[in-house]
């Protein structure tokens, strides 16, 4: 099915939420992937993705208390759901039962010199 | 919603923005997300940076997710624009394909011509500063006013620029291969023969600009071992780029080794030179010699000087270090992004564009423009009329004029979408497959180019709408009851003028098109087969003759093979290289001239009308002034045919007359380009080694002959692998231009005829139907088939023979200014009148016609039963 699938960027977003908990939202999450891989990447392509992704039910959103930090304006926190939680176990198994497999010669063919 | 500080805030306009666009549920956390990110990173730089980056951000939600759900009644209003359109365009299917057709054949043409002179417009121009590059020539002009422009100058012209000049910057001189080929190989790795190598000053990177991928390339040519190569000539050589300090030798009698001191990118197509291996210019005393004729100097000049000012100094200068001689030739200087369309010069350093074709075909591409617009209209216009119930109806339930008209052009603006993307793809598939017949590899997909195609899409997409906006305001414009009533003919008789006149430049400008494609072909045509005074057919010529030491020897063994029927050695190409020098008593003149052997004008088939051949026995041809010459040179050095054969003087030098013989005279031939004149020509006869050998084949198996000649070759040549072509490519390439030319006018002037055709079958459709009542009636009360036919056709071809009458004197005078070019010109015959008149009305015929039989011979009881 189609929304089982997780992108790269999404799958990263996702981690991102989990890492922040609870106080993941659109700006802190942008910071974060910036100081964790170095992307920089634009706000807009968050937000989008984060909406895709609850969307897809791998996230549940509430609004924060107000603060003043913003103008008054309430935050969006994210938190994962059990079906995110499944999919990013299911990504991170096939992964690394892939990267198991590869046979130790392919490591050892390799031309470092090249 | 505010904060403390003013400075602080991030663009409210920008805010604004994104709170029209988005969705009201996000744009709180939205907001307060971006203004967040202000406060940390943005609002310490630069206002207008700052500014510039928050708005970027705001820019890139613009993604469907943030969108509002549109639900106000405009973008109801639209999205029924829309559907209507697509309703009626699904109705009215063929018509729609036609115009669909017709607009993107015509975008198309427009496309590839309009890349097409970019490329031929951008020549030179990648250069930095080259407004300030300046190419310098000097044209022969003799004592009798006789001038023959040549592109070469002495290479003290250069270093004198330079010296005596402080407008100029930087000079440098260019000497190319003039036609040898240079035996380059690494130590161990394969060798090459190559063409593109030029000699070249040290200032050569100071003038023209190139981009450099290893190496410094104003250091590079300091030595005389130095070498700068091309990216494809180091992969090819080295297999790979980066090949600094490499060695490539130059293999010849004496082996010469160079040093690869830099590696450049390729030579942009868009140079009027082209090289893959630049070597320091290292020849003795050069740099005070004022006699040799064959280098290309050009100057740089400094930012403020202005060559206007620079150019009446140059001839006083010349003059104080020329020979007095040589005072005549006249020297000036070219702009160097001019040389590739404007410079048609004896030896330039590749063939040139023309900038009368560019005229020409930007013209074209206008045309063909607005033949499709013109089509697109006249569609428009026609279905329109029969839109009239749609419109009323429409005004009934209390549409606004305004709304009318959006309707319609909405419903131009998918039609000209739909074709702007058709005729890119034609256009990417006209490039596909012409990119040969134009010499040029371009892509509406190359990144330079997608900015363009943004520009000619909206061009296109302005057209379109303007074409729409006519029938748009004029359908609009009846009253409700009446447009109901389907009042077309009082409403329609302005429409059917409009068709009318429409039909008559599309005509127009298709007879102009194929009028002037027909005189470009028999120009071609003319050059083809004009006599060039000797035969090229089946001679093949060596390139490398000097390669072989017993060169007598060579021509010997080659002569007494059976398919060879004689050989000759010469140290110029007839068409491609020969020289020149000063001759003639009391004036002198500038004569072409050839080193040869007595079998070389046998050979190439010179015809004698006076004296005789060079012979082998008479030690007297060989020395001193006694030469064959064409009849243009006898002319001109002031002989007659009872001159021939008699010791006249010839040439007055330091106070001294030489005499020289006129041996014998050959037939006026063409040895250059055919735009010119014939020039005074003269053979010399010396017993020595030459560069060329001619050889003349005779048999019918050619593949089997080569390889006689080879194995002959190889027997001598030591080594040196042979070289050769066919003579008959090289005149071939001396009409390449005209030759591109003809074939491109007549794909534009086919897709313009094919164009105009489209919209004649689609008038002349409409006129049909609207007309189907009135045949009807004509055919109860008795009227033929053959009548209702001419009645109909007759109209037609009225407005195709008035299309003509306009069109063919204005094709007859653009085609006679462009012969006007040529020395050596077709004449423009009666029949290519006929053709062009001809071949438009049979076609208008053919296409009314057969309609009109249709309609004819339909039952009249069917078209009276409806409605």
């Amino acid at each position: 099915m189609k929304g089982t699938q997780l992108g790269e960027f999404e799958e990263l977003i996702l981690l991102i939420v989990g890492v922040l908990y609870p106080q993941a939202y659109g700006l802190n999450i942008r910071l974060e992937i910036q100081s964790q891989t170095g992307r920089t990447v634009a706000l807009g392509a968050i937000h989008s993705a984060l909406s895709r992704l609850e969307e897809k039910g791998f996230l549940k959103s509430k609004l924060a208390e107000e603060t003043h930090e913003r103008g008054g304006r309430r935050k969006r926190l994210f938190t994962i759901t059990a079906a995110g939680k499944a999919a990013m176990v299911k990504n991170h198994e096939m992964r690394n039962n892939l990267f198991n497999k590869i046979p130790n010669l392919a490591w050892e063919s390799l031309d470092y010199a090249g | 919603m505010q904060d403390n500080q003013q400075q602080q805030n991030p663009p409210k306009f920008a805010d604004r923005f994104l709170k029209w666009f988005c969705r009201n549920e996000l744009h709180e956390e939205i907001i307060g997300d971006l203004h967040e990110l202000w406060l940390i990173e943005i609002q310490d730089l630069p206002r207008w940076k700052g500014t510039i980056v928050y708005l970027k951000h705001i820019i890139l939600f613009l993604r469907p997710y943030a969108f509002k759900k549109r639900q106000n009644s405009n973008y109801i209003m639209y999205r029924s624009y829309i559907k209507f359109a697509l309703r009626n365009m699904n109705k009215h299917r063929g018509s729609t394909g036609l115009n669909i057709l017709s607009l993107s054949t015509g975008i198309a043409c427009f496309i590839f011509i309009f890349l097409y002179l970019k490329t031929e417009l951008s020549y030179d121009r990648f250069h930095s500063d080259a407004d300030r590059i300046h190419r310098v020539v000097i044209d022969f002009v003799d004592e009798t006013g006789n001038r023959l422009p040549d592109a070469t100058t002495p290479p003290a012209l250069a270093p004198a620029l330079k010296r005596d000049f402080p407008e100029v910057e930087s000079s440098v001189r260019l000497f190319p291969n003039w036609g040898a080929k240079y035996l380059f190989g690494t130590k161990n790795g394969q060798k090459y023969n190559e063409e593109g190598v030029i000699r070249v000053d040290s200032t050569f990177f100071d003038v023209f600009t190139f981009s450099v991928i290893h190496g410094n390339s104003s250091t590079s040519l300091n030595n005389p071992t130095d070498m700068v190569i091309t990216r494809s000539a180091a992969i090819k050589y080295f297999g790979k780029v980066d090949v600094l300090g490499e060695q490539i030798t130059h293999f010849r009698s004496e082996d010469r080794t160079y040093q690869i001191t830099a590696v450049i990118e390729d030579v942009p197509k868009e140079s009027h030179f082209d090289f893959d291996f630049l070597i320091k210019l290292n020849f003795d005393d050069i740099d005070q010699n004022w006699g040799w004729y064959n280098y290309y100097t050009y100057i740089k000049l400094r930012p403020n000087a202005n060559i206007l000012e620079m150019e009446p100094k140059l001839q006083p200068f010349f003059e104080g270090y020329a020979e007095e001689a040589e005072y005549y030739n006249q020297i000036y200087s070219q702009p160097l992004t001019d040389i590739h369309l404007k410079s048609h010069l004896k030896w330039e350093l590749s063939t040139n564009g023309d900038i009368n074709n560019i005229y020409i075909f930007a013209g074209l591409a206008i045309f063909i423009l607005i033949i499709s617009c013109l089509n697109y209209l006249n569609l428009t216009v026609a279905e329109g009329v029969k839109r009239f119930r749609e419109v009323g109806v429409r005004k009934v339930f209390g549409a606004h004029k305004l709304s009318l008209v959006a309707q319609f052009i909405t419903e131009t603006v998918i039609l000209t979408l739909l074709s702007i993307i058709i005729g890119g793809f034609l256009a990417e598939i006209l490039f596909h497959y012409l990119g040969n017949l134009i010499g040029l590899e371009i892509s509406l997909l190359q990144v330079s180019n997608l900015s363009l195609l943004g520009f000619i899409g909206l061009s296109v997409l302005t057209m379109g709408v303007l074409a729409g906006l006519y029938p748009a305001l004029h359908l609009s414009s009846f009253e409700t009851a009446l447009a109901i009533k389907g009042l077309k003919n009082r409403g329609g008789k302005s429409i059917v003028g409009l068709r009318k006149s429409l039909l008559v430049i599309q005509f127009a400008i298709s007879a102009f098109m194929i009028f002037g494609t027909i005189a470009v072909y028999k120009q071609l045509q003319h050059m083809r087969n004009i006599d060039k005074g000797f035969s090229t057919e089946h001679v093949l010529t060596f390139e490398n003759a000097r390669a072989v030491t017993q060169q007598q020897a060579l021509k010997n063994e080659l002569s007494k093979l059976p398919s060879v029927t004689s050989v000759g050695a010469s140290d110029g190409i007839m068409g491609k290289l020969n020289w020149t020098l000063g001759i003639g008593y009391p004036t002198q003149l500038t004569m072409n001239y050839m080193v040869t052997d007595p079998t070389y004008l046998e050979t190439m088939g010179f015809e004698f009308i006076a004296g005789r051949n060079f012979s082998t026995t008479r030690k007297a041809d060989t020395i001193g002034y006694n030469m064959i010459v064409n009849e243009t040179a006898l002319k001109e050095l002031g002989f007659t045919l009872d001159d021939v054969g008699v010791s006249k003087p010839i040439l007055e030098d330091n106070d001294s007359i030489y005499h020289g013989t006129i041996i014998g005279v050959v037939k006026d031939f063409h040895f250059t380009d055919y735009r010119l004149e014939i020039k005074p020509f003269a053979f010399y006869y010396r017993v020595q080694p030459l560069d060329y050998l001619s050889v003349k084949i005779n048999s019918k198996n050619i593949r089997q002959d080569l390889s006689e000649i080879e194995a002959v070759w190889s027997q001598f040549a030591n080594g040196a692998p042979a070289e050769y072509f066919f003579l008959e490519q090289t005149y071939a390439d001396l009409i390449v231009q005209e030759n591109r030319m003809a074939q491109i006018l007549m794909y534009l002037t086919i897709l313009a005829f094919f164009i105009a055709f489209i919209g004649m079958v689609a008038i002349a459709n409409i006129t049909m139907k609207d007309q189907r009542k009135e045949i009807a009636i004509r055919k109860v009360l008795g009227a033929s088939v053959i009548g209702v036919m001419n009645m109909i056709t007759w109209k037609f071809l009225t407005l195709v023979l008035i299309a003509n009458a306009i069109a063919v004197p204005l094709a007859y005078f653009a085609a006679q200014s462009w012969l006007e070019g040529f020395v050596y010109r077709t004449d423009i015959k009666l029949y290519l009148f006929v053709i062009a008149i001809g071949s438009t009305l049979i076609v208008a015929w053919s296409i009314v016609g057969y309609q009109s039989f249709k309609t004819a011979i339909s039952n009249p009881v069917k078209s009276l039963r409806q409605d």
